[in-house]
């Protein structure tokens, strides 16, 4: 990626950016976050379909905003956490310049967060045929079936909160787990705390979520954490009508329309 | 061998549900025991987790109601709340929680009597499907680590 | 460590007869934390209440529980004697052992063992309630009055009478509204100029009244009892100090063919004029739209003939701020013209008018001087057609609602042209009528019966011109759907109330709900007619919704004494079960991460953006506070915060986590 390297020189160069945050080959076949600070380690920087983890979620860190304005490599997933971020007031257009990579590999420079937002209606939020058929499959069970396989698939869960961690969106300095006036969901892994830390986490993902798959991806169990992520954002495009990240449309968590259709209010 | 009672909480806002309930007292119409209210000012500010967390106590059952769409005392409230049950629901359903065993309804200061029925409903319902042994059993699995403070 | 005092209440019978209230006492004295606990026959007595005070005293009690009647019969009253005893009133809670359980369920072993669970439920959440302080706002004492028709001058001089200062604003040259334009008011046929004038003399010369015409709200903010409000003074002109109001400048003005908008458009004014001989203030306004000095650079003939140099041409729009506690919105409303119906002709036969339009016909001091005449040719119409319901109850329009008042100002008009052509017909398609009012079903009898209108229940279909005549065509649906065709001179529409123009700009200024139709919304239709959900901003008249003139009086009263009673202290209390989001030291200083999806929710717009800096200025963070006037205490924000940053006293986290956690255990 020629271009993404020399763009990036550039930037450090100038003293635009004091740092650029991409990716670099990892050890085995895989691939990790590389922060270039030194125009003369850009050579490590490198992009291509490995290239999964959202790199949007450094920039809610603070160690990482100690070290100055950074320019941040971008995929089509990181781009729509950017902007859910900057919707929740957490980045804005000064914070960092978006070094934009298309899904056929090709760089684009953005100057503001508003053209990402364009860029990016083009693309919607699909659905791989594999993730459908598990989902459908669970919708066939009946609730005690489910119950089964939840309880079976969290059970290994110890609670690493690599998960958390992973996803651009948990950025909370205090995290409600963390809370133990009143302790909601237990500190060690146990059935049923395992059960209330996934669930609270769905819900804190409702109409935020960006299905980027870093959760299930940085699970060291590989649990399919998608399945969770990928029925809240479904939930929320039928219910709500939510089309996805935007700098200017409401969550549709914390409004309502009056005429919200439910089956199950008596 | 006694016959099973559900235990039922019943999360309530208190500028309907809570009076209505209130005005079930004052008619003297009578209802099932086995219900213990828990008052909030709004049903807004119920928690989601509050209800796994009853199920994991014991509930059996849980009744959750407030004012009707376009009455509430904080103008909103219960439409915030609704959109939470909406996909609260739905994700408790996924996960395979029995959803059955969680009643919503819109009771006015005015529907004492709608409060009774909401409860007997519930009530009957839930002693039908009988107690809510898979979650207790994950709850019993459980180490208590809670503070209670 | 808590020690916690629990008091069961008998009720004399009412609970004692049915729950086991000394078997309560002893099971939950056993209870953690529990330093007291008795029964006793009538709680709320004053011996019942000594006890309590008592045992505070003697048993260094940190909580109280009461487990009696429901709280919202006797909270305050146990709080009170709380407070008497030195104890802070929100460290006591009331279990409802009463309404929700003896007086529900028969005497058994289950409603006891009910009753122990309600007891400890309380017990454990009381453990974990803080000792909160009423909450004092402090209050300026002056309203800020927008819209100066009938509502905004009754709500002003209701004020202004109670001893506080007023600011009336209206976005015309002068005040009074539609009620100055109409001719006679139903149901005395009133003139209702004669009524309203000394009202708007009152105002004008009321000394805690400031009046500003040709104003308008630029912008406000702040909340109850502490607004900051910007008003536009648009440039009149005129130097007010200097003139005299002698009207010079009027008869001078060579411009005399612009439309009149206080004659609907029957009439023409100049460019420089008072919209109504009787206008407060009594001083004119150049139309700078069209006056020829500021559309072509020419004239000044008014400069010229002004007997004190009043003119002003280089006059601009002036922004004041002044600080009020409480804002009254008496903006009123406007009706449909004649281009909004295609059946009717889209607006393009002169003789189909507006019930407004109407009146100024009828009004003696109208561009007709009182004759009802047709404005194409001036004749006097043999045959008048009223029809009502013209666009209001018709979902197929966009306005399903009835508009209140055209069915008696209908019958007033139809009244009123009996009795100036005497051997007119008159005919009005009616589908019901609405009367309500007091005397106002005598009134429409006295219509039909003494002045022979002629009432048909039915539509009207079409109208059209031919060979000079309006052809209207509807049906008698009393006579079985005939069809019934009218050649008349002139057909009068009861137009559709609507909201007015800028309103819904107004209502977002000012943070206040407003529905599909523009109207603003109160704060609960039966219990808060004159509130709105914005606390201090109160509505009246027929902004809220069309209305007739003693509506409007009372609805004014209403709110006006809705704003004496804010008034009435110098600070306001509130009770303190609020939302409030954590702070603590630095470098974290609070939890929140202000993402602000707590604002989105809040209805009140109670929670601000704060931004926190070092001692150089320079911006740590900005994280979200909740102003501690304007919220009511929903709680809703509460659920939504993922970091549980914001936290309600009175039902805090920890409170309702522990009133759970009590359920079942024992």
């Amino acid at each position: 990626m020629d271009e993404l390297r020399n763009k990036a020189r550039e930037l450090l160069e100038s003293g635009a950016v004091q740092m650029v945050i991409g990716y670099e080959q990892g050890t085995g076949n895989k691939t990790r976050a590389v922060f270039v600070e030194d125009p003369v380690q850009v050579p490590r920087l490198i992009f291509d379909s490995r290239c999964v983890q959202n790199l949007a979620v450094y920039m809610t860190k603070a160690e990482v905003r100690k070290k100055g304005k950074p320019a941040l490599v971008a995929s089509v997933p990181v781009l729509r956490s950017l902007i859910q971020l900057a919707y929740e007031n957490q980045i804005h257009d000064e914070s960092l310049v978006v070094l934009g990579v298309s899904p056929d590999l090709k760089l684009i420079e953005f100057s503001n967060l508003s053209e990402i937002e364009n860029y990016l209606k083009q693309y919607t939020l699909e659905i791989s045929i594999r993730d459908k058929e598990i989902l459908q499959k669970l919708e066939n069970m009946s609730a005690d079936e489910r119950w089964q396989y939840w309880t079976t698939v969290l059970e290994p869960c110890f609670k690493c909160y690599a998960c958390r961690a992973a996803c651009p969106l948990c950025y909370c300095t205090q995290c409600t787990v963390e809370d133990n006036r009143p302790q909601w969901v237990p500190v060690a892994s146990h059935p049923l705390g395992n059960f209330e830390w996934h669930i609270m986490r769905a819900m804190h993902m409702a109409g935020r979520c960006t299905d980027c798959e870093a959760c299930a991806n940085a699970c060291p169990i590989g649990i399919p954490l998608n399945l969770l992520t990928k029925k809240i954002v479904m939930d929320m495009g039928k219910s709500f009508g939510d089309n996805g990240p935007s700098l200017t449309a409401r969550n549709p968590m914390s409004t309502f329309r009056p005429d919200d259709k439910e089956n199950f209010i008596n | 061998m006694a016959e099973f009672e559900p235990k039922i909480v019943a999360f309530v806002c208190n500028w309907c549900t809570y009076a209505g309930a209130d005005l079930t007292g004052t008619s003297r119409i009578k209802y099932a025991t086995n219900v213990r209210i828990v008052r909030f000012p709004c049903t807004g500010r119920i928690d989601y987790m509050l209800l796994l967390k009853a199920f994991g106590e014991g509930a059996d059952g849980i009744i959750v109601s407030g004012c009707h769409p376009n009455d509430c005392h904080y103008t909103s409230g219960n439409f915030h709340a609704r959109r939470r049950w909406i996909v609260f629901r739905s994700l408790m359903d996924f996960m395979g929680i029995d959803v059955r065993r969680v009643h919503f309804s819109w009771v006015s200061a005015a529907e004492g009597a709608k409060w009774a029925d909401v409860v007997n409903h519930a009530v009957a319902n839930i002693r039908d499907l009988g107690p809510y042994d898979s979650y207790k059993k994950l709850a019993q699995n459980t180490e208590r680590e809670i503070s209670h403070g | 460590m808590a020690r916690i005092g629990v008091f069961i209440c008998h009720c004399g019978e009412n609970i004692g007869g049915t729950v086991d209230c000394e078997k309560v006492a002893r099971t939950v004295a056993g209870y953690d934390g529990v330093a007291y606990s008795i029964d006793y026959k009538y709680m709320c007595s004053d011996p019942g209440q000594s006890l309590i005070k008592q045992a505070i005293k003697e048993k260094e009690l940190t909580g109280v529980v009461v487990a009696a009647c429901s709280p919202r019969m006797h909270e305050p009253t146990f709080r009170r004697a709380c407070s008497e005893a030195g104890l802070n009133p929100y460290l006591c809670e009331m279990a409802n052992l009463r309404e929700h359980c003896s007086w529900v369920h028969e005497k058994s072993d289950a409603t006891t063992e009910k009753a122990i669970d309600l007891v400890r439920m309380l017990v454990e959440k009381v453990k974990k309630n803080h000792a909160l302080q009423t909450i004092k706002v402090p209050v300026t004492k002056t309203a800020l009055v927008i819209g100066g028709g009938i509502a905004g001058i009754q709500a002003s001089l209701d004020i202004a009478n109670a001893g506080h200062q007023v600011v009336l604003i209206d976005r015309e040259p002068s005040i009074g509204g539609h009620m100055s334009q109409l001719s006679e008011t139903f149901p005395t046929l009133d003139c209702s100029q004669c009524i309203l004038t000394p009202r708007m003399v009152e105002v004008a010369q009321h000394p805690n009244i400031t009046l500003y015409t040709y104003a308008e709200l630029e912008s406000i903010e702040g909340f109850i009892g502490n607004f900051k409000a910007r008003i536009r003074k648009k440039a009149k002109s005129i130097d007010e100090k200097l003139c005299t109001g002698c009207g010079m400048c009027i008869t001078k003005c060579p411009n005399k063919k612009i439309p009149g908008e206080f004659n609907e458009g029957l009439g023409t004014r100049t460019a420089i004029y008072v919209p109504f001989p009787q206008a407060v203030p009594n001083k004119p306004v150049i139309d700078r739209l069209n006056c020829t000095y500021y559309t072509k650079g020419k004239c000044r003939v008014c400069e010229k003939f002004c007997p004190t140099q009043a003119i002003r041409f280089d006059q601009e729009d002036e922004i004041i701020e002044i600080p009020v506690g409480a804002v009254v919105l008496a903006t009123g409303f406007t009706v449909k013209d004649t281009g909004f119906f295609p059946e009717y002709g889209y607006g393009k036969y002169r003789d189909v008018i507006t019930g407004l339009q109407f009146e100024r016909l009828a009004s003696a001091s109208g561009p007709t001087f009182g004759e009802i005449r047709r404005p194409s040719d001036g004749k006097i119409p043999q045959k008048i057609v009223f029809v009502a319901c013209a666009g209001s109850r018709d979902p197929a329009k966009g306005i399903p609602y009835c508009s209140k008042i055209c069915c008696m100002y209908t019958a007033k008009h139809a009244m009123l042209y009996q009795h100036k052509v005497h051997d007119g017909e008159s005919y009005v398609f009616y589908m019901d009528i609405r009367a309500a009012g007091k005397m106002y079903e005598e009134f429409v009898r006295r219509a039909i019966e003494e002045d022979g209108v002629n009432y048909i229940r039915g539509r009207v279909s079409r109208i059209y011109e031919k060979n000079g005549k309006l052809i209207v065509k509807g049906a008698d649906t009393l006579l079985n759907a005939m069809p019934v065709e009218i050649e008349a001179d002139m057909v009068v529409l009861a137009t559709a109330g609507v909201a007015n123009e800028g309103s819904e700009e107004l209502a977002q200024k000012l943070h206040v709900s407003y529905d599909e139709y523009g109207f603003f919304s109160e704060a609960h239709p039966k219990l808060k007619p004159v509130e709105t959900n914005t606390a201090g901003i109160f509505l009246t008249g027929a902004c809220q919704a069309p209305k007739d003139i003693p509506e409007t009086v009372s609805q004014a009263s209403a709110a006006a004494a809705k704003v004496a009673g804010l008034f009435s202290k110098d600070e306001l209390s509130r009770e303190p079960l609020i939302a409030v989001v954590n702070r603590s030291a630095p470098p974290l200083y609070s939890t929140c991460v202000g993402c602000f999806m707590c604002a989105t929710a809040c209805p009140y717009q109670a929670i601000e953006h704060e931004e926190i800096r070092d001692r150089k200025g320079q911006l740590i963070k900005t994280v979200a506070r909740v102003n501690p006037g304007l919220c009511q205490g929903c709680g809703t924000c509460v659920a939504f915060c993922r970091s549980k940053s914001i936290d309600m006293e009175g039902y805090s986290h920890e409170q309702m986590y522990a009133e759970v956690m009590a359920l079942l255990n024992d």
